[in-house]
């Protein structure tokens, strides 16, 4: 890659306050233009290791670098937040306005727009997701499924150049799941994904890396294969999605 | 708003005292055991919103939400605040012991008159139950520091002109006050409005 | 944020009864709250920084919480000097300092301070879970302990809870301001809050009368009163008795 990565990694260490073991130690690591898994163990410091990039966290050493320019203070990091867009593993920790319009409309309010813009960006987000309808149900009511797009909503409706997407799988039935594969393989935003699931990963994303004791390390693309496995009525013919 | 211990008469601490007593024993009487944990729930919110700091031009004023309290909970209000400024004390110290009962009235007390007066309007739509939830939050700063202007004005005449200026400067608060508490009545009311259903004596 | 900082430790005050220890709390704050003259006063700061050396407590803990009580006491100093009225102390262009408002400011800051040692040293060095089972043993009515024990229990989950929700507002760019959609946004971010613990609530009571829970808790270590504590309770109550007749002297 000859430009400038949008992000960047150097030499970051994180250990949490009351333990003396260290969850990063000296992660290097770049987003360019293409989508990247990273997997790992639990507790293993993939999502810590977004809460550093977005400034959640703030690491022992190192720096992180958006743009090529270090992002050190808090104004910094609000000026990358508006690129780069992070959606929880959990959606319940993403959503906390009343209805699903309201919440989707949130960002781009904190950006700037007016309230009948923030309006039509949220309408407009839904609609391309394919979530028209949804927009003045109650968003603490809404089905698993439901609140994952919806959270993945309320980032894409603040048109960031990035994202960050922590454990996307996690409960979903397999419709929304297949739903989900192709909505991210139509975003043209370079992103990170963070997933156990190496067959989700091996359909979204180009380059797959681990996070084992702290440290990044590449992992070779995953070959496509099959698996035997069983379902009722297997026996009969059908596709899977 | 706590008033520190050391600072009132023996006649108005025994007076808020007493108060505070019959509050809680009429708040516990309308509570049965399976919803007290409801109640604490309540009880531990508002210990958390008072640390929760809103901006005001260059400061900051933390969040009071009695009002809040006493729209939901009505009477049980009184051993809701009882309990969690008991604990506010032992976890920061502020207020005390021989003091909780006035502290505990001056904040229920409002809060339970807001709440007898504007729960009729409370679920009223658009610009009615809005203006009811505002004037709640409101009022019950405002009164709440007018309970305490009045617990100083009562131990020493000295204590007049400091507790004028004591309500003076709550007034941004009831304005904040209003608006949030207009703005989370209304998403209760939306989004899980039997939460109300709590101050209906069983 | 959400510590009890003083209630670890191994002084003679962690180990003693809660119940104990409340009620002579209370017995010296009432009798130094009530003073009007300086001499009991000045006894009792003097009894309270004593039981503050015993109960060998962080001494910059202390300091620091000592200051953000303080608060109300600073905003008396700004005040009553000036509103007092009465005596003339001395004055500056039209701001006349009240001899009767910086005495009753002085006294007020002793008192307070002295008080607050003693719910530091007498109540703050038990867990609230020790507090309510000791309040319980004093007759208080068992519901009234029962909400405080169980709004403790919550106070951790709703604020971490909170905390992860403002989170989410944090990374959408969310910049607090004198504002209308800031004051929204806070309302909205403690209502789900709000309404997330609700629902828990109902799903730990359907658990906890799964598990045949009738309206008590049973302590897991029983609080008992030893002969030391018989000792120490009886040399607070004379302490008392004795600050109380200062006043008349």
């Amino acid at each position: 890659m000859s430009e400038t990565p949008l992000f960047e990694l150097k030499h970051i260490s994180f250990k949490y306050p009351d333990s003396e073991h260290l969850v990063l130690d000296r992660v290097d690591f770049a987003l360019g233009e293409r989508k990247i898994g990273l997997i790992g163990a639990n507790g293993s410091g993939k999502t810590t290791l977004f809460h550093v990039i977005m400034g959640l966290q703030t690491p022992l050493s190192g720096k992180v670098l958006f743009h090529g320019r270090p992002v050190r203070n808090k104004s910094e990091f609000r000026e990358m937040r508006k690129d780069v867009g992070l959606i929880f593993q959990n959606a319940d920790d993403q959503l906390f306005s009343p209805t699903v319009i309201e919440d989707v409309a949130f960002g781009p309010l904190n950006l700037g727009e007016s309230p009948d813009d923030a309006g039509k960006i949220a309408r407009k987000t839904l609609a391309d997701l394919g979530l028209s309808g949804l927009e003045s149900r109650i968003t603490h009511r809404l089905s698993g499924g439901e609140k994952k797009l919806v959270s993945l909503a309320t980032i894409l409706a603040m048109n960031p150049k990035a994202l960050l997407i922590d454990e996307p799988t996690n409960d979903l039935d397999p419709a929304t799941r297949a739903r989900l594969i192709t909505i991210l393989n139509e975003l043209n935003q370079p992103c990170v994904i963070i997933s156990h699931d190496w067959d989700f990963l091996a359909e979204t994303v180009q380059d797959i890396f681990g996070l084992d004791h702290g440290r990044i390390i590449r992992c070779e693309k995953a070959d496509l294969h099959n698996h035997p496995h069983a379902h009722p009525f297997g026996g009969q013919p059908h596709h899977h999605v | 708003m706590h008033i520190s211990e050391g600072v009132l008469s023996a006649s108005v601490l025994a007076g808020g005292g007493a108060l505070t007593v019959i509050g809680t024993i009429i708040g516990l009487k309308r509570v049965s055991y399976d919803r007290i944990m409801s109640v604490a729930i309540l009880s531990s919110a508002f210990f958390v919103a008072s640390l929760v700091h809103l901006p005001v031009g260059p400061g900051s004023v933390h969040l009071l939400l009695n009002g809040l309290m006493g729209l939901i909970l009505g009477w049980a209000c009184f051993p809701a605040l009882l309990a969690a400024l008991f604990l506010q004390a032992v976890f920061f110290q502020f207020g005390g012991i021989i003091v909780l009962g006035v502290n505990t009235f001056n904040m229920a007390a409002p809060a339970l008159l807001c709440s007898c007066f504007l729960r009729p309007w409370l679920f009223a739509p658009g610009f009615k139950g809005a203006a009811a939830a505002y004037v709640g939050g409101f009022f019950s700063v405002l009164l709440s520091s007018l309970c305490v202007a009045f617990c100083l004005a009562l131990t020493d005449e000295g204590f007049i002109k400091t507790a004028g200026i004591l309500v003076a400067t709550h007034f941004p608060i009831m304005i904040i006050e209003g608006f949030v508490t207009m703005f989370i009545v209304s998403f209760l009311t939306r989004v899980q409005p039997d939460i109300f259903q709590m101050a209906k004596p069983r | 944020m959400l510590e009890e900082p003083f209630s670890r430790g191994d002084s003679f005050f962690h180990r003693a009864n809660p119940g104990m220890k409340i009620i002579s709390a209370a017995a010296l704050t009432l009798v130094v709250a009530l003073s009007r003259d300086f001499v009991p006063v000045f006894a009792g700061l003097f009894v309270s920084l004593l039981l503050l050396v015993f109960a060998r407590l962080d001494s910059r803990m202390v300091f620091r919480r000592m200051l953000a009580v303080n608060g109300f006491i600073a905003f008396l100093w700004l005040t009553l000097p000036l509103t007092y009225g009465g005596d003339v102390l001395m004055s500056v262009g039209p701001l006349a300092l009240s001899g009767g408002g910086v005495r009753l400011a002085a006294l007020i800051t002793l008192k307070s301070n002295a008080i607050f040692l003693f719910f530091i040293v007498l109540v703050a060095t038990s867990t609230v879970a020790e507090l309510g089972h000791g309040l319980e043993a004093l007759q208080m009515p068992p519901k009234l302990c029962f909400l405080m024990l169980f709004t403790y229990r919550y106070l951790f989950v709703i604020s971490s809870e909170y905390h992860r929700l403002a989170r989410a507002a944090v990374i959408r760019c969310f910049n607090p301001g004198t504002n209308r959609h800031t004051y929204r946004t806070y309302a909205h971010l403690f209502a789900m809050t709000l309404v997330k613990s609700w629902n828990r609530s109902q799903r730990v009571r359907d658990a906890m009368l799964l598990r045949g829970f009738n309206g008590r808790f049973y302590p897991m270590r029983e609080q008992t009163i030893t002969g030391l504590d018989r000792v120490f309770f009886a040399g607070m109550l004379v302490t008392v008795i004795i600050i109380a007749l200062m006043e008349f002297i």
